[in-house]
């Protein structure tokens, strides 16, 4: 078995964190440019490979038609959801798009789980390399808020990556976990209050930490928030604002997908973020008319714009406060998370109405990932001494006469949870009862969200006999189970659910399938294209070094050495095994250990030569 | 989405040795963990009698005790099986704590299992001595939804059917009062080991109080969303 890691796949940065099996405590893995954060960024080039991350930041500008950002919006949707979200988002939804959303990137279409598998197999990557091992189990986090097709495109797009995804945690309890390991935040029973705002979706959760003999359990007591809110959402006021100003002065409007908008984003992103840090920021903008469009910014105007963003926040907020039944100044700690909290409006907001300085110590990019990655350990471990109860953020609902719903398993419920429902035929001889499975908190079911429907199969019998138990089980990770029983017969009936929204089974299989065609070479394959490439420069390095006039020092047997070790490194490099690669680097390096240094020494000379002593 | 899952009657031995096992929830033989045992119940659960008074602290302590347990997290490394049975054992764990924590699902659910109430029962019919205020909220409530509608002035309205609201909240603690002292004969019965009759009795009453709360709690409901 592979390492298990834990990965915070976000709207905008996505990260990989492990636990350091000597230290015990989390750590965020690097990328190939040194930054553990992985921009949420996809781009499909014309021959089809795969960009991810910061490089395909670059060709959002440049290749706007074929790269796609913040797809995590579209996670677990209809494309009759996203209509508000195309406005403002340069999605290019595949017309054709029935029930599963499909997004246009150059001339392929892929499904929104298939885009986030490529980030969370650039993540694995990373993982591996950092590793030097197999990485094929992980703990993903989702918005608390996330509802269950959300959650399922999420697994799904891991089960696509190839990962085993051995739990969804949700982001604020991975935030409160990580925070956990740190400093325990109050004694038992302490409450702590989650807020997270990250670029596209806000948590709220209320959770109670106890001590107990046996460890420390983590009990969420409820959860609230907006999977549609967080920076996009300022970024997206500031953009409009700017527009505006830009099409009143020069009288240029460009279209808010195109290249131009893009650019113009990215400079208003960076405007924000030094706002949070001092008090004016000067945007200075080139316009295609070849005029600068200039505008000093201040803080408080900032402020001024974004604050019903702020404020949106606040209602879930109150929400969640109301199901813990606490008040606000009844917390003993509030952890502030998601990158959008370094905002100082949000901090102030947060501050006042909780009357308590709220915690920023840990990096609030990075803590999410790193409580995914101490959900991990925990998992692999079996540690016993962390237990994390979370909830079900919305009710479970079927639908009943006249298109009310009955509500079976309430919001914040502690799962797994289940419920049990009775059915019965209404007519002789009726051979189906139609089930329709919901998840919200408003009455109708036209205005909750449509899980599933499925049909009960029931033998042909007079009205009101079968008795079919249907049995509705959330599990741990937020997602539904079905199972029905004929209580006449015992009898297991099989329930064939197709979800509302989604990818089935069979799409999975196709998928799965397709992804090897797209998928990097796996993790051996790059193994050997690395020892290869690091054979190849020790070898133009040995070259190099024998060609010197130095050279002609070392001892002819060495020379011997050497040679031999030089042959067998590149007959090893004709083969695919990397552990052998590995090894007759490692010989060749142990037999030009002289070399090296008569080079040093005589390279050293050199440097000294015309130098007096004192310079030295 | 949903994927179908496995309901198995729970069995008398052990899944795995074929032990006896019946009350524990790991098994004596072998320590896997067992299914819940046929006809058990939330009380038994908790190891509690079927009373109404529950201790909440000693509760949530056994709550707490049986998550460590029986929670999937102590299970990922286990067969399919286990991890079935697990699964099955902490959502029934959270089913029980989250209906006897809350007094009035507590009440509900005690009929149900004795036989009284059917499950989702909720007698929508008013009290016979609560029709003649019920008639003069619904037309208060249809009045103030004419006045929205035309953009007349609503403050009068308002004040009455604010009123109405505090007279109905008032029953409501009534009906509370009612219940827990109804509940305390029940816990009496049981602890003098009354007969069913008795029993029987209070369990209408039970019932009866169950469904005029329900009612009145949605008449409040209703005039609390009309007058946001």
């Amino acid at each position: 078995m592979g390492k298990i890691v834990g990965i915070d796949l976000g709207t905008t940065n996505s990260l990989v964190a492990y636990v350091d099996a000597q230290t015990g405590e989390p750590k965020c893995i690097p990328g190939p440019s040194g930054s553990t954060l992985c921009p949420s960024i996809v781009s499909i080039d014309p021959d089809g490979s795969i960009i991810v991350g910061e490089p395909a930041r670059r060709r959002l500008l440049t290749q706007p038609e074929r790269s796609i950002y913040s797809v995590k919006r579209l996670m677990g949707r209809g494309p009759s959801d996203v209509q508000s979200e195309l406005k403002l988002f340069p999605f290019r939804i595949d017309p054709a798009s029935k029930n599963m959303i499909r997004v246009q990137l150059g001339d392929k279409v892929f499904t929104p789980p298939e885009i986030s598998s490529f980030i969370l197999r650039e993540l694995k990557n990373w993982a591996e390399s950092y590793f030097g091992e197999t990485v094929d189990r992980a703990v993903i986090t989702v918005p608390a808020y996330f509802n269950d097709a959300q959650r399922q495109a999420t697994k799904d797009a891991g089960k696509l990556a190839g990962l085993e995804v051995l739990r969804l945690v949700n982001e604020p309890t991975a935030a409160a976990l990580a925070y956990g390991l740190h400093e325990k935040p109050a004694a038992a029973g302490g409450k702590v209050a989650v807020y997270d705002l990250g670029g596209g979706t806000f948590d709220i959760s209320v959770l109670k930490l106890i001590s107990t003999g046996e460890g420390d359990i983590y009990q969420v007591l409820s959860t609230n928030g907006d999977t549609h809110l967080g920076g996009d959402d300022i970024d997206n006021l500031l953009q409009a604002f700017v527009h505006e100003q830009i099409l009143q002065h020069d009288q240029i409007d460009f279209s808010p997908h195109g290249e131009l908008a893009q650019e113009l984003r990215k400079a208003l992103i960076g405007i924000k973020h030094q706002l949070s840090e001092t008090t004016t920021a000067t945007l200075r903008f080139p316009l295609p008319n070849g005029d600068v469009f200039a505008r000093e910014f201040t803080r408080g105007e900032l402020e001024a714009l974004i604050r019903p963003v702020v404020d949106r926040t606040m209602a879930p907020v109150k929400l969640a406060l109301a199901d813990a039944q606490l008040k606000p100044n009844g917390l003993d700690e509030v952890v502030l998370v998601g990158g959008t909290t370094r905002t100082p409006l949000i901090r102030r907001t947060v501050q006042e109405f909780f009357d308590r300085k709220p915690h920023t110590e840990l990096n609030p990019d990075e803590v999410v990932a790193l409580g995914a990655a101490v959900q991990a350990n925990i998992l692999d471990q079996g540690v016993k001494n962390m237990l994390l109860l979370d909830v079900t953020p919305l009710s479970l609902g079927i639908e009943t006469y006249g298109g009310a719903v009955a509500k079976v398993i309430p919001r914040n419920s502690t799962i797994p949870a289940s419920a049990q429902e009775l059915y019965t035929t209404g007519v002789d001889n009726q051979t189906g009862i139609d089930i329709h499975v919901l998840q919200g908190e408003r009455e109708l079911a036209k205005d909750c969200r449509s899980l599933a429907r499925f049909t009960l199969r029931v033998p042909p019998a007079p009205a009101g006999l079968p008795r079919i138990e249907v049995k509705f089980l959330i599990d741990a990770n937020g997602i539904l189970q079905v199972a029905a029983k004929d209580l006449r017969t015992s009898e297991q009936h099989t329930i064939e659910v197709q979800p509302s929204y989604g990818l089935n089974d069979t799409d999975i299989e196709r998928m799965l399938e397709e992804s090897i065609e797209y998928a990097e070479q796996d993790f051996a394959e790059r193994q050997v294209i690395e020892a290869r490439t690091e054979a190849e420069s020790i070898l133009i390095a040995t070259a190099k070094a024998l060609a010197n006039s130095q050279a002609a020092q070392l001892p002819a047997a060495e020379r011997q050495n050497v040679d031999a070790s030089v042959v067998a490194l590149r007959e090893a490099m004709k083969g695919s095994d990397y552990k052998l690669i590995r090894q007759q680097i490692d010989e060749l390096n142990r037999a030009t250990e002289h070399l090296a240094e008569l080079l040093m020494t005589t390279a050293v000379q050199t440097a000294l030569e015309g130098k007096r002593l004192a310079e030295v | 989405m949903a994927t179908p899952l496995h309901i198995t009657n729970p069995p008398l031995v052990c899944w795995n040795c074929h032990e006896r096992t019946i009350g524990t929830h790991f098994c004596p033989g072998c320590g896997k963990l067992l299914q819940l045992p046929q006809g058990s119940d939330y009380f038994a659960m908790f190891e509690l009698p079927r009373k109404l008074w529950i201790e909440m602290s000693a509760l949530e302590q056994k709550f707490l005790q049986l998550s460590w347990k029986l929670h999937p997290d102590n299970f990922v490394g286990a067969t399919e099986q286990e991890r079935g049975i697990s699964l099955q054992r902490s959502s029934e764990l959270n089913d029980a704590y989250r209906t006897l924590r809350d007094p009035i699902a507590r009440v509900e659910y005690l009929l149900a299992i004795e036989g009284t109430r059917k499950n989702g029962e909720n007698k929508q019919q008013a009290p016979p001595e609560l029709l003649e205020e019920v008639f003069e909220l619904n037309e208060s409530l249809d009045e103030l939804r004419e006045a929205k509608a035309e953009g007349s002035d609503t403050a009068l309205l308002r004040h009455r059917l604010d009123e109405a609201e505090k007279n109905f909240e008032q029953k409501l603690s009534e009906v509370d009062g009612l219940l827990q002292s109804t509940a305390r004969e029940w816990d009496a019965a049981i602890d003098a080991s009354a007969e069913g009759a008795a029993r029987k009795k209070i369990m209408a009453q039970l019932n009866d109080l169950l469904n005029r709360r329900s009612y009145i709690r949605n008449l409040v409901v209703n005039v609390q969303k009309e007058l946001l």
